[in-house]
């Protein structure tokens, strides 16, 4: 009773994955990694020049036609036609699955539903606003009830409400059982949704994990700190060094932070990324007062997409593989520099 | 979640890049997961091959129908254009144009009666442009994609497209002659030759409405595919027998309309109009009467449209196929 719902590709550079059944999975990188590719490969609108992919246990090559008979797709651009109602965009999309004519209206009013375009399906789609289309075009990709559904970068371009909206929308279907297969550049997206994220890179994959586990390579919080220059820090002690290496020295040798706090120098001040930026900052600024150096500011943050792939190639470069999980880190041979 | 699949362990490995269409060894195994969809309980997965291409056909001829009727503008608007034609050549020429007639294989007969299987001709035409735009205007806005990935037939789907044009051309050729004879037009041939125009019509449109498509795939650019219909429809209704007689025109444009396809389409038409055997720019009298016009006329649009259709299907499932160009 349990399956493999897709597999790797070789559609970009080489890429080998697992989703099971039920999974709200995320592919996650930015613009130009392999991300849409991969994803219409795996909805049969590209043909992978190597490799095997089985989708709900049908090969995309040999069965292509099962496939899309059992997936849902929704590209990066949003595709309804405009010059049909809502409720006709979906009518059609429900024969040309072939939902049964008895089932047909019942599943149209379900969907338009659960998209909350009830009030306006006998609305042109021409009329509706960027959120409403999306919105519309995830309902048609799912009028055959599929058991795995491809969400391609959905909310990108949509303001943070209507995003937020399609995300409740997302969850819902989840919960419904379906498997969803969402790819996204935003960290947060992933984050707020997917149960697993593979972040793509170039068209490799160079970490799989959940969003958390994937955060704690970032090592948890980011704390920024700037500090006054040398010149009008009128109560510094000496005129030794940079202000800033100072700091960064007492960040990195102070007992504020664990032994494997990252601190870096940036242009006003320094960076320090650690497991409990948020409880053991205020510790930090205390101690640089004590020892004469004027904080101007600071700031606490969430670990980026940036800081993500900054982590993780990082660790590529520097060559220090020691918290890279080597089962993670898959196709990783293949990267030809 | 205990349901993860050890399948991932029978695939290659990520740097063997294998060559095209080579299937990897083992991997499809399907044992466990040719019954994925019953996991899941959805109602629609017991019948997954429901489509039949009959039915692929009807919902994509349904859609094409349905978004002309949403854009009224479109099919009056193409109708306008010929209307003027019709209206204006026939008060603004129909002095002279008489002359030039009667010099012809078509003698006694008014410029209207004339001109009319030539508009119905540039209405066929005028439709046939609008096959391309519809593709291209569902490529830029990501339908054609989405097309793609329904479990249709693709046949089916531009079969079901194509066939809602040939409609609209059957409809808009209908209300043509029906104007044309409230203006004083003649159908010689009667009703059966009024059929018989619009079958020439559709046959006539199936050249442009490839020729459409191939603008349309090549350039998949809305404002391309209008220009480059337009482009030819005027000049070669020009260098043609749509508005006079062969012989009427200088000797290079006898020769262009030689190899006009415009001619084949009108001289059809007007053989059916004036039951004669108007074609000039081949002589055949193996046949009788309007025979000698309508054999070869039919002969020439069908091979063209073979000729063309070829090549538009050809570029069409290079459009549609999967494979990584």
């Amino acid at each position: 009773m349990e399956l493999t719902y897709a597999d790797g590709t070789e559609a970009v550079k080489g890429i080998d994955l697992t989703v099971p059944e039920g999974e709200f999975f995320g592919f996650l990188g930015p613009n130009g990694a392999g991300k849409t590719t991969t994803i219409k490969t795996f909805a049969t609108l590209l043909s992978p020049t190597g490799g095997a992919i089985t989708v709900n246990g049908f090969d995309v090559r040999e069965e292509s036609r099962r496939v899309r008979e059992t997936i849902g797709y929704m590209a990066q651009e949003t595709s309804v036609d405009e010059e049909m109602t809502a409720r006709e965009n979906i009518r059609f999309a429900a024969r040309a699955y072939g939902v049964p004519k008895d089932e047909r209206a019942d599943r149209i009013d379900e969907l338009l539903d659960l998209v909350d375009l009830a009030d306006v399906g006998d609305k042109r789609a021409g009329e509706f606003s960027g959120g409403m289309k999306k919105r519309l075009d995830a309902a048609t990709a799912l009028v055959h009830s599929p058991p795995l559904v491809f969400l391609d970068e959905p909310t990108t371009g949509l303001d943070p409400k209507a995003r937020n909206r399609l995300w409740e929308y997302f969850e819902r279907i989840n919960e419904r059982g379906t498997t969803l297969f969402l790819t996204t550049q935003y960290l947060e997206e992933a984050d707020q949704l997917c149960d697993r994220i593979s972040v793509i890179l170039d068209g490799d994959i160079v970490a799989t994990g959940s969003p958390m586990e994937l955060k704690r390579r970032v090592g948890g919080e980011i704390l920024d700190v700037e500090v006054a220059a040398a010149g009008d820090a009128s109560d510094t002690a000496g005129d030794i060094a940079d202000p800033r290496e100072r700091a960064a020295e007492i960040a990195r040798t102070g007992d504020v932070f664990d032994a494997d706090a990252d601190v870096s120098v940036t242009d006003d001040g320094i960076s320090v990324t650690a497991e409990r930026a948020r409880q053991h900052g205020t510790d930090l600024l205390v101690t640089l007062r004590d020892a004469g150096i004027t904080v101007t500011g600071f700031n606490i943050r969430a670990p980026t997409l940036d800081d993500v792939f900054l982590a993780i190639t990082g660790e590529e470069l520097d060559s220090e593989a020691q918290s890279a999980d080597p089962e993670d880190v898959t196709g990783s041979e293949v990267t030809a520099e | 979640m205990s349901d993860r699949s050890v399948d991932a362990d029978a695939r290659e490995t990520p740097s063997e890049l294998r060559a095209d269409g080579d299937l990897a060894s083992g991997a499809s195994r399907t044992s466990s997961e040719l019954r994925a969809d019953g996991g899941t309980a959805r109602s629609t997965s017991e019948r997954l091959s429901g489509n039949s291409f009959l039915g692929d056909f009807w919902v994509n001829f349904v859609r094409w129908n349905l978004k002309a009727i949403r854009n009224p503008f479109v099919v009056v608007g193409s109708l306008v254009q010929p209307i003027i034609f019709l209206v204006l050549f026939t008060q603004v020429f129909g002095q002279i144009a008489t002359g030039a007639i009667s010099g012809g294989a078509a003698g006694g007969i008014t410029y209207e009666t004339f001109l009319l299987p030539a508009i119905a001709m540039q209405v066929s035409l005028a439709a046939a442009a609008g096959s391309g735009i519809g593709l291209v205007n569902d490529m830029e806005e990501g339908l054609f994609e989405k097309t793609l990935v329904m479990p249709m037939s693709r046949s089916a789907m531009f079969l079901g497209k194509t066939a809602a044009e040939i409609l609209r051309i059957v409809v808009q050729i209908a209300i043509i002659l029906a104007l044309g004879t409230v203006l004083g037009a003649n159908v010689a041939t009667g009703f059966v030759g009024a059929i018989g125009i619009i079958l020439i019509g559709i046959l006539f449109s199936l050249w442009f409405v490839a020729l459409s498509n191939i603008f349309a795939v090549v350039t998949r650019d809305q404002e391309s595919t209008i220009i480059g219909a337009n482009l030819l429809q005027f000049p070669l209704l020009f260098v043609s027998t749509a508005f006079l007689p062969l012989s009427a025109m200088p000797g290079w444009i006898q020769t262009v309309a030689t190899f006009n396809p415009i001619t084949y389409g009108v001289d059809a038409a007007r053989a059916l109009m004036l039951d004669q055997d108007v074609m000039t720019v081949v002589e055949v009298t193996r046949f009788t009467g309007i025979w000698n016009t309508l054999v070869p006329a039919i002969a020439v649009l069908l091979a063209l449209d073979v000729a063309l259709g070829g090549i538009a299907v050809y570029l069409l499932n290079r459009a549609s196929s999967s494979d990584v160009q």
